[in-house]
């Protein structure tokens, strides 16, 4: 009875995610950019829930719509920001970039589409248990060299920004 | 009536093409960024279709997923930290006028 439930879902998602990522292209205000990938971060956060795997939504929400955003909004904070100066190059061959997209968008649409769903079905219960003993027994090591990557980045973007003392 | 898993990967490619559309189109260079972490979050969409949907034996999309998290988030970090290095060299965020390095 409820069945038509989670596909109206998708529909709405789907809508809102492809609307907010072409406004984060077309948007003139950067500001607006900004929010509107917020925006799709969350639209995105929630296909994952609807995909069964709250965990990483979760991980969504906090690294992607909390912190990534905030640091683009920092980045703003601190350029200035003209009005948009438009690519040049891809507005005066509109008509030969149509000859070429629209094959290949074709061919992408078909392509994905013969991807079934696997006859076995999924097991119910959440992703928290796999996720975790796959990334704690199988992917410890490489668990530990992002660690370490965090760190480098941390460290460079620090001395990056850091202003000569003279 | 779950959703197939083709339409993940559809939306997936889609929001993947509209990253790629905006690092090509854009001159400023944190909405570069911007396009970038779009196109990896298309990734990490179709890698979660996968990993639930395809296979019914572990969680290792998911794993990745988790990975691409980390590497975005060094990416974007230090990414910001060379926009404002160089803003404060010469000025300006567009990419185009950025060309001191160039042959």
């Amino acid at each position: 009875m409820y069945d038509f439930i989670e596909p109206a879902l998708f529909a709405a998602l789907t809508i809102a995610t492809i609307a907010s990522g072409a406004g984060v292209v077309l948007a003139n205000r950067i500001t607006t950019s900004a929010l509107l990938m917020a925006f799709t971060f969350l639209n995105v956060a929630a296909m994952f829930l609807l995909l069964g795997a709250e965990t990483v939504a979760m991980f969504q929400v906090l690294i992607y719509v909390g912190a990534i955003t905030v640091l683009i909004l920092y980045g703003v904070m601190f350029t200035p920001q003209s009005p948009r100066p438009y690519g040049l190059f891809f507005q005066t061959q509109k008509w030969w970039a149509a000859v070429f997209v629209v094959p290949i968008a074709i061919f992408v649409a078909l392509v994905s589409f013969t991807f079934k769903d696997s006859a076995t079905v999924a097991p119910r219960g959440g992703d928290l248990l796999p996720l975790a003993t796959s990334v704690f027994r199988d992917f410890a090591f490489p668990f530990e060299v992002a660690s370490v990557l965090l760190l480098a980045a941390m460290v460079g973007a620090i001395v990056l920004v850091k202003r000569d003392e003279e | 009536m779950a959703v197939p898993l083709g339409a993940f990967i559809a939306v997936s490619a889609v929001l993947f093409f509209i990253g790629t559309a905006g690092v090509l189109v854009r001159r400023n260079a944190v909405v570069i960024l911007m396009s970038v972490e779009l196109m990896l979050n298309a990734t990490n969409l179709a890698l979660v279709a996968f990993s639930r949907r395809y296979s019914s034996i572990d969680e290792r999309g998911s794993v990745f997923v988790v990975f691409i998290f980390v590497v975005a988030a060094a990416e974007v970090a230090v990414g910001l930290a060379i926009v404002l290095s160089a803003y404060r060299n010469k000025p300006t965020v567009d990419v185009d006028e950025i060309k001191q390095m160039r042959g």
